[in-house]
């Protein structure tokens, strides 16, 4: 076996007992409630920046791109439809979710790395807690709680780009905008982008903490695991994107 | 009676044996001196002691209670009665000294924190670190965070403490400070085992020695009987004149 299809399997097997270890450990005492808002604080109001420059220049290129495209076939009135599905179902959750990857996944993987490093970890257990209750649980219940709520303001944001650039770019009429945003979409529309985003933000966090707990070799360790909890998780979601996206649309059409 | 039981302890990392077949007892108020070469794994033993790292085979008995195959969740009941003092002081460095110290109280003892707040000035004051309750780990020295980490591991009165190279990279007067520290809690009858190269200090705060080389213990002896075993491998490695 190659050496890189171990690592891919040690990593995917290590991902999902930490992942079994978390989901055991949830629903017993003590959940450490304070630590979930103070995570939720680091993942959700401060990256709230970040997450709203991605989804506003999103809005605004693609309704630029479209609008200059469509303009030489006369459909620019089509903007605001395409552009507030395609932000809906996938470029709002999937960018926020990417960008949050890089952001708070490496984040958590070079702060458990750096605390395994210093011995932190080692005396959470020594001081008889578990660092699953102490530090993975927390993170992973304020990505769960905080990226699609961060999703659903990347929505918004979004297609208030993309309204702007039409009205100022395009001379598009706002009220017409709007109008045609409202008639477009419906709930389906909102909840096949919604419901990717706790999975996403579950693979952020596991995978940032399994690779911080798993930090060797010192802080060379922990530039790896930093780089390896972003590319991985990143991966995950643009792979991911697409079953869960297949697997919406058949739900969608069973329904 | 023995506090700490070690039998036939073997471990190995990545095929290559730490230990093959390591035994050896702790007596309650008893402090154990386990010294070495460096890379002997003897902080591998001490860490073995509270279920940090598993061994490939052997026993460890913990008053009584073997702890080897114990689960991680299993271990909490043992690692509120034995403490690890970490060579650095692992302290959490997000967390001010007093934060620290009743990090252990929160989490084990059901006080108000008003107790808290008392029971943490009691203990820096007793460490000689009264002036450092608001600072960061990152504002204290090298011996202060040890002495940190000692007080913060002494805050739930554990009956056993592990100590590894508590006196490394330390200046006179804190090696000074840390002895003086051990040798109190030894006389309030708490069992230890001291893992140092520090010899003066050992030969000062340990009742007896064990020489781990080749994956065992090679060597065994109470301190007053050094003086009569002049030749023995206990007195080469304390003297120098070989690496343990």
């Amino acid at each position: 076996m190659k050496a890189s299809h171990a690592a891919f399997l040690r990593h995917f097997g290590g991902s999902t007992i930490l992942f079994r270890q978390v989901i055991s450990e949830l629903f017993r005492p003590p959940l450490y409630f304070k630590l979930v808002v103070e995570q939720l604080y680091q993942v959700g109001v401060m990256s709230l920046p970040l997450v709203m420059v991605t989804a506003g220049s999103t809005g605004m290129v693609m309704a630029l791109q479209f609008g200059l495209g469509l303009e030489k076939f006369g459909g620019k009135l089509y903007v605001p439809k395409i552009v507030s599905i395609s932000i809906l179902r996938e470029m709002g959750p999937v960018f926020t979710c990417l960008m949050l990857a890089a952001r708070v996944g490496a984040g958590m993987a070079s702060e458990i790395g750096s605390m395994v490093v210093t011995q932190q970890i080692d005396a959470i257990r020594a001081l008889g807690t578990s660092p699953i209750k102490k530090i993975v649980i927390p993170r992973v219940l304020a990505c769960i709680i905080g990226i699609p709520i961060l999703s659903v303001v990347a929505n918004f944001i979004g297609i208030g780009g993309a309204l702007l650039v039409c009205v100022n770019d395009l001379g598009v009429d706002p009220v017409f905008f709007v109008q045609k945003v409202l008639t477009t979409l419906y709930l389906p529309d909102f909840l096949s982008g919604f419901m990717k985003t706790p999975v996403f933000a579950g693979v952020i966090a596991v995978t940032a903490c399994y690779f911080g707990l798993t930090v060797k070799g010192g802080t060379k360790g922990v530039g790896n695991a930093t780089t390896m909890a972003v590319v991985v998780s990143s991966i995950s979601i643009l792979v991911g994107d697409y079953f869960l996206t297949k697997f919406y649309w058949v739900i969608e059409q069973w329904l | 009676m023995a506090i700490i039981d070690v039998k036939s302890f073997s471990k190995s990392f990545d095929g290559r044996p730490v230990h093959k077949n390591v035994t050896f007892s702790v007596q309650k108020g008893e402090c154990l001196g386990l010294v070495g070469g460096s890379g002997i794994g003897k902080s591998v033993i001490l860490r073995s002691l509270i279920g940090l790292e598993k061994g490939d085979s052997g026993e460890i008995w913990i008053e009584g209670e073997e702890i080897s195959k114990l689960k991680e969740r299993q271990l909490t009941p043992i690692r509120k009665k034995v403490a690890y003092v970490f060579q650095n002081g692992a302290l959490f460095d997000s967390m001010t000294v007093y934060e620290n110290l009743a990090y252990p109280l929160r989490e084990h003892e059901k006080l108000e924190e008003s107790e808290i707040r008392q029971r943490v000035k009691d203990q820096l004051d007793e460490f000689g670190l009264g002036d450092a309750l608001k600072k960061l780990p990152a504002e204290l020295s090298g011996g202060m965070q040890k002495r940190v980490g000692l007080a913060r591991a002494m805050m739930i009165r554990p009956r056993v403490i592990l100590y590894d190279e508590p006196t490394a990279g330390l200046d006179p007067y804190n090696t000074l400070k840390i002895r003086e520290i051990v040798l109190a809690l030894k006389k309030k009858g708490v069992t230890s085992v001291f893992v140092t190269h520090d010899m003066p200090t050992a030969v000062a705060v340990c009742d007896r020695f064990c020489l781990l080389a080749d994956g065992r213990v090679a060597d065994e002896a109470r301190v007053e009987e050094l003086a009569t075993r002049q030749d023995s491998l206990l007195n080469q490695f304390i003297e120098g004149t070989a690496g343990g």
